[in-house]
């Protein structure tokens, strides 16, 4: 049974994941558009209430995962890029809200812009930076240092920082792969020693007009 | 200014869709002082390229000839659209259909819910220090200690206390 497992496992994981892009994990990098396309590739998101104030939800999103130390100050958003965190409050998949953030400015001097949470004009894949609602902007960190922007009762932050997923994403593939059948114990994080660049903000769950809500991150283009 | 001023020149000549083009080329030039909007996706259509609702979900399910259709699509749609592919996958992982069929359905439409008058924790929201990895191979692989723990259980880097919680960078 575990043999049958684990060929099923080899066969159709690789199959799903497909043998070309082995640098898949949480979501960084996964796919061939996305692997050319790192500014608004998404790597993770996260959705907590926060430690420091239960009134308070936190939302992280991370992008342009695998930013070695050594490219940790000359990564940089793309003005390009819209980045969004969209909100269901009544359980229908369709955003009733949204927080955006675009970028503004260049290489080491970036200057982050963040709104709403608001109602969208567009539901759907095909978005608009909406206009009138509250903006916070905040300097992009590009240091140790985290940049916080504050108003109203919501923090921002936009910059480098870990990553911080973790997984022993080489074994998987290994795994997958067919060259092994089972993880190490203790296994290795690939995602030790990486950073990313991360879009936080906390705000008063009241904004967010209900407590049972589905969150997801979102990354549109300028389309040519 | 001049910029604007030149916009103004040649409104009368152009209608509204052109003028949105002159404002908001593709050239990213930089803002004239930091904090000022120059932002080129200002009264933009921009089209969605990826999304993230639960961790690995696409990863693991959605065939690579289908990533790129499943990263530019809204969740309303990911029932009729993807589940079966996951029910399809869960099986040949091993699971009975009526065990995938339970499990697709809470990992579609692909969203991260959270209900705020519970805890929060790996699937209620998701904190930066759960072991989401772990949970989901819990899901998939059940028993089956081979698999279902890939034995990494916490960042490398402790998580700060206060915002932005995120640990600093590493740096050469």
């Amino acid at each position: 049974m575990r043999r049958l497992v684990t060929l099923s496992l080899v066969l159709v994981a690789a199959a799903a994941i497909g043998v070309t892009r082995w640098t898949n994990a949480s979501d960084h990098r996964d796919s061939a558009l996305l692997a050319a396309d790192e500014a608004a590739d998404i790597a993770d998101v996260y959705t907590f209430r926060s430690p420091t104030n239960p009134d308070n939800l936190v939302l992280v999103m991370t992008v342009s995962g695998f930013i070695p130390p050594a490219e940790a100050s000359t990564t940089f958003f793309d003005p390009n890029v819209l980045y969004q965190w969209k909100i269901d409050n009544n359980g229908d998949a369709v955003e009733d809200l949204v927080i955006q953030a675009n970028a503004t400015g260049s290489a080491g001097d970036q200057t982050m812009h963040f709104r709403g949470p608001a109602a969208p004009a567009q539901t759907g894949v095909v978005n608009r930076v909406i206009r009138g609602a509250t903006q916070i902007a905040v300097p992009v960190s590009n240091g140790a240092s985290p940049i916080v922007g504050a108003n109203r009762g919501i923090k921002v932050f936009a910059g480098v920082r870990d990553d911080p997923f973790f997984f022993d994403l080489a074994r998987f593939k290994e795994i997958v792969g067919g060259l092994a059948s089972s993880f190490n114990n203790p296994g290795t994080d690939a995602f030790a020693g990486t950073n990313v660049l991360a879009l936080v903000i906390e705000l008063p769950s009241a904004m967010l007009g209900g407590t049972k809500l589905g969150v997801w991150g979102t990354t549109s283009r300028l389309q040519l | 200014m001049q910029r604007i001023g030149k916009i103004l020149l040649v409104l009368p000549l152009l209608g509204p869709g052109t003028l949105a083009v002159a404002a908001c080329g593709r050239e990213g030039t930089a803002p004239a002082a930091p904090g000022m909007e120059a932002s080129v996706v200002m009264n933009m259509d921009l089209a969605q390229e990826d999304r993230f609702g639960l961790p690995a979900i696409a990863t693991v399910f959605i065939p690579t000839s289908l990533k790129d259709a499943y990263n530019r699509a809204a969740p309303s749609g990911d029932v009729a659209t993807f589940k079966s592919l996951i029910v399809e996958k869960l099986m040949a992982f091993g699971q009975d259909a009526t065990s995938a069929n339970a499990l697709a359905s809470a990992l579609t439409p692909d969203i991260q819910p959270i209900d705020l008058s519970q805890p929060t924790g790996f699937l209620n929201g998701r904190k930066l220090d759960d072991d989401v990895i772990t949970a989901e191979l819990g899901l998939i692989f059940g028993s089956n200690a081979d698999l279902n723990d890939d034995h990494v259980d916490a960042n490398d880097k402790p998580f700060l206390a206060t915002f932005p919680y995120l640990a600093g960078p590493h740096v050469r």
